[in-house]
């Protein structure tokens, strides 16, 4: 007699084709992000702005009861295009980006690269668009979480708290910026994160990446302006060049003097990229060198 | 002979999890097998003795020594782990000289050993390329090497066959059957009984975290015969078969599968009852599509030992 | 035939040695490695981008002992030394844990605390050279013109010392966090820009919580402009104390990391 172990079992159902095979993907790697307890945590300090530019909202709204506190400067709780540019381009909330990427976004290939998780997944009925999509949602969610969710909410309040239509007959197209803007910097970050993720089988280290080509550029530019004063060296940052392109998303004059397509080009360039780096990278078969 | 491995109410819990259960054991040289289905407790248990957990309750004494903290005994210790990780970027020279290195064997001896210890294994001809170029079979024995490479007296082996092709199997069992006839005390773990069967005698039965047998292979034999078996025959006249199968004593309980097509049956002697079915089926020229045993696994063995 | 156990200090500092040895040559093998060298060597393609700039353009520009005190404290006090020590220093425990090595070394005659320390040594060894070398090319490249001057030389020495102080420091603390938290590059980010920099902004006695105020106690005080905030209202200890405090810092945290190491159970997980 023989004690074997329990073969395969076949299965005898039926196959159904989903409409959008890599919503498992973009869910499961939700959930993931939020089962870790400090991942709440960021995202809700990330949110912190999102509360403060509401009370600003209502601030100015009835700007009569707070005088006291401006002393007669109004302009400061203007709402206006420059106001929401602000927000989504504020130093502050890009650097929480970044964090919520180095969290949730580091793992997300490089995971299934140390795991030899792709094949499985290409043993399913789920292209390798399907892959990067699925993957690639999951940090739209979080970052549009911050930007598209908090722009539209302050245009709703303006408008309640105003109780007229007067403010978007005067910026009709901001709802379109707001989108747009935050499409734009939630589609570069995905580039961002997840060619980084897919370069590395070591979820710290792309951690680092992610968290030290940010910082770098930064730095880099930092240096270079302030020992040459030249404002072409914006080009060199990230950060700088998101929030260049920002102002023309808000019709806003550029913070440098540096026309705003170059940093469209960069940052598009970053992205096409990231595209063919990834194309190679996430295959089926592991190649061994 | 006397135990070089000795437990004693050895119990851990891994916060409301129990790991194992008060387990008292002797160990003495020669071939043990640590068998159990997965996640019996056999991993904790060979963490337990080679110090790489405490125990929540009771000891371990290996040379009658305690193990915990005891660095002077790992020297005599070999243990291969059951993840199937390693330094992928070392070749498998560096990682076995690497680690021998912290055995704290001068640059000569090192060599030597490794050279040794890739020789038994048979993976001189692929030294010097880097692990993760390495097969599932190759990196199997490359962990075997390190666990023998320092020529220890103890040999913990977590689950050493997995992964291996059958060639590979027989020649590692080999290599483990020659440590016996040195003298040394060798563990192996394993949740498939042929394994086991084919390295020692002496099995240690172990699930839930407790061992609840622990003998001579006959014994547990004896345990696993006397076992009621289910059989499913799939044939094209399964009510027939059933009403001629039902007047022998050896044939406890019969019903019909889900799909009507195939006839369970429960019995206590599989020999008489597989000459009587493959007479039936010969003289009544039955149509058989498929004869699975349902419950022939080590975990209905198991389930039947502890009285599920 | 066994080796000989470690029973004495002596064999303890020879189980590290030997811990010593495997993990410098792991370390300075690893493609990783390649990446964190070419990434301490920006500041030298930055110092020769200014060098050839003054050389074409033919203005003198600022200073070379300016530029070159700027590119510290940007580039490598910063950031670069953090980056590296938070990498190495998490990787000491945590690569162990998430290769699941772990065993391999646990199971070796060779105290746990050897393994920690060990390797702590091997990675400082491997960062401290990375550092080096980008900081003396820079110094070169920056101060072509005036090599004979030996004012500058204490100023290179001096920059030397702060910057191995701060990685053995920081790379101290990075192996705590390793030791003892699950996601410590998440924890380890927020302590080096957001706890390292928002703590100088504080009076009196709260700038001395951070490792930086320590290192910045020894350079000159200089305002790096638009990005000073690690010079920002500097109330510096003196030299000698802060030496004495970043021992201290080191050793209570190597310490602690090794009581951590050899306590803890880890969970080797998926």
């Amino acid at each position: 007699m023989t004690i074997r172990e329990k073969g395969y079992a076949h299965w005898d159902g039926q196959l159904r084709e989903r409409r959008f095979p890599w919503a498992p993907i973009t869910w499961l790697g939700i959930r993931l992000a939020f089962k870790k307890k400090y991942f709440k945590f960021i995202i809700f300090s990330s949110l912190v702005p999102a509360v403060v530019f509401l009370v600003g909202i209502y601030i100015s709204e009835r700007i009569e009861d707070f005088q006291y506190m401006f002393k007669g400067n109004k302009q400061i709780l203007e709402v206006n295009p420059a106001y929401f540019k602000t927000y989504l381009s504020s130093d502050f909330l890009l650097f929480m980006m970044v964090m919520i990427l180095v969290v949730s976004g580091a793992g997300l290939i490089s995971d299934d690269l140390k795991h030899n998780s792709l094949q499985l997944y290409f043993a399913r009925p789920l292209t390798k668009r399907g892959y990067l999509l699925g993957k690639a949602n999951v940090i739209v969610f979080f970052l549009l979480l911050l930007t598209l969710v908090p722009g539209l909410v302050f245009i709703i309040f303006k408008l309640l708290f105003a109780g007229d239509f007067r403010f978007l007959a005067s910026y009709p197209w901001l709802p379109l910026s707001v989108i747009g803007y935050s499409l734009f910097v939630t589609g570069f970050f995905c580039s961002y994160t997840l060619l980084f993720s897919s370069l590395s089988k070591n979820r710290r280290y792309v951690s680092i990446l992610i968290f030290a080509v940010y910082l770098f550029s930064d730095i880099l530019f930092g240096f270079f302006y302030e020992n040459y004063k030249k404002p072409a060296f914006a080009l060199l940052s990230l950060k700088a060049n998101l929030q260049q392109v920002g102002s023309w998303f808000f019709r806003l004059k550029p913070a440098y003097a540096v026309p705003w397509y170059w940093s469209l080009l960069i940052l598009l360039a970053f992205g096409i990229a990231a595209s063919i780096v990834l194309n190679k990278k996430v295959r089926g078969v592991e190649v061994v060198k | 002979m006397t135990a070089v491995i000795e437990t004693s109410k050895l119990s851990k819990w891994y916060g409301n999890v129990l790991g194992l259960s008060d387990v008292s054991l002797e160990i003495e040289p020669g071939v043990t097998g640590l068998l159990g289905p997965n996640g019996a407790g056999k991993s904790t248990f060979l963490k337990l003795i080679t110090g790489q957990i405490r125990p929540s309750i009771g000891t371990v004494r290996i040379f009658d020594q305690k193990v915990q903290n005891n660095q002077a005994l790992f020297s005599r210790i070999g243990f291969c782990p059951e993840h199937d990780s390693f330094y992928e970027e070392m070749t498998g020279w560096v990682f076995l000289t690497s680690l021998l290195k912290l055995q704290g064997f001068s640059a000569g001896e090192i060599r030597s050993r490794a050279e040794k210890a890739l020789d038994i294994v048979e993976l001189s001809a692929d030294k010097d390329r880097l692990i993760r170029a390495y097969s599932r079979g190759m990196r199997q024995r490359l962990k075997f090497a390190q666990a023998i490479a320092h020529d220890p007296e103890v040999i913990i082996l977590d689950e050493p066959l997995s992964g291996l092709d059958p060639l590979g199997k027989r020649k590692l069992i080999r290599l483990i059957k020659a440590y016996r006839e040195e003298g040394k005390t060798v563990i192996v773990s394993s949740h498939v009984l042929p394994e086991i069967e084919a390295l020692t005698r002496t099995i240690i039965l172990i699930h839930q975290g407790k061992v609840f047998a622990k003998g001579d292979i006959h014994y547990i034999r004896d345990l696993i015969e006397s076992h009621p078996h289910m059989v499913s025959i799939r044939c094209d006249n399964p009510r027939g078969l059933a009403g001629q199968l039902l007047g022998e004593d050896y044939v406890l309980k019969v019903r019909f599968g889900p799909d009507r097509r195939s006839v369970l049956v429960e019995t206590n002697n599989r020999d008489k009852f597989f000459a009587l079915l493959l007479s039936l089926l010969v003289k009544n020229q039955m149509e058989v599509e498929e004869i699975t045993s349902p419950d022939d696994n080590l975990q209905a063995v198991f389930d039947y030992l502890v009285g599920k | 035939m066994t080796s000989i156990p470690p029973t004495d200090f002596r064999s303890f500092l020879s189980s590290v040695g030997r811990v010593f040895a495997v993990f410098f040559r792991q370390g300075r093998k690893a493609r990783r490695t390649r990446f964190f060298f070419l990434f301490s060597f920006l500041p030298v393609a930055v110092s020769l981008v200014i060098k050839f700039n003054q050389v074409f353009s033919g203005k003198p520009g600022r200073e070379g002992g300016y530029l070159f005190t700027n590119l510290i404290m940007l580039f490598y006090l910063q950031m670069i030394i953090l980056i590296l020590a938070l990498f190495y220093g998490t990787s000491v425990c945590s690569e162990e844990l998430e290769g699941k090595t772990l065993a391999y070394l646990i199971t070796r005659p060779i105290p746990k605390a050897a393994i920690v320390l060990g390797k702590y040594a091997a990675y400082m060894a491997v960062m401290t050279g990375m550092v080096i070398l980008g900081l003396i090319f820079s110094f070169f490249v920056l101060n072509v013109d005036r090599l004979l001057d030996p004012s500058l030389y204490g100023l290179l020495g001096r920059y030397l010392g702060v910057l191995i102080l701060g990685l053995m420091a920081y790379g101290a603390f990075f192996t705590f966090l390793g030791s003892s938290l699950k996601r410590s590059i998440f924890f380890g980010l927020l302590f080096s820009f957001g706890w390292e920099n928002v703590i100088q902004y504080f009076p009196g006695s709260t700038q001395r919580l951070a490792i930086a105020h320590y290192l910045k106690s020894f350079l000159p005080a200089t305002s790096s402009g638009r990005f000073s905030f690690l010079t920002f209202r500097l109330e510096p200890t003196k030299p000698g104390l802060a030496l004495l405090m970043l021992f201290a810092i080191a050793a209570a945290f190597l310490a602690l990391a090794c009581l951590f190491f050899s306590k803890k159970e880890y969970s080797l997980e998926d």
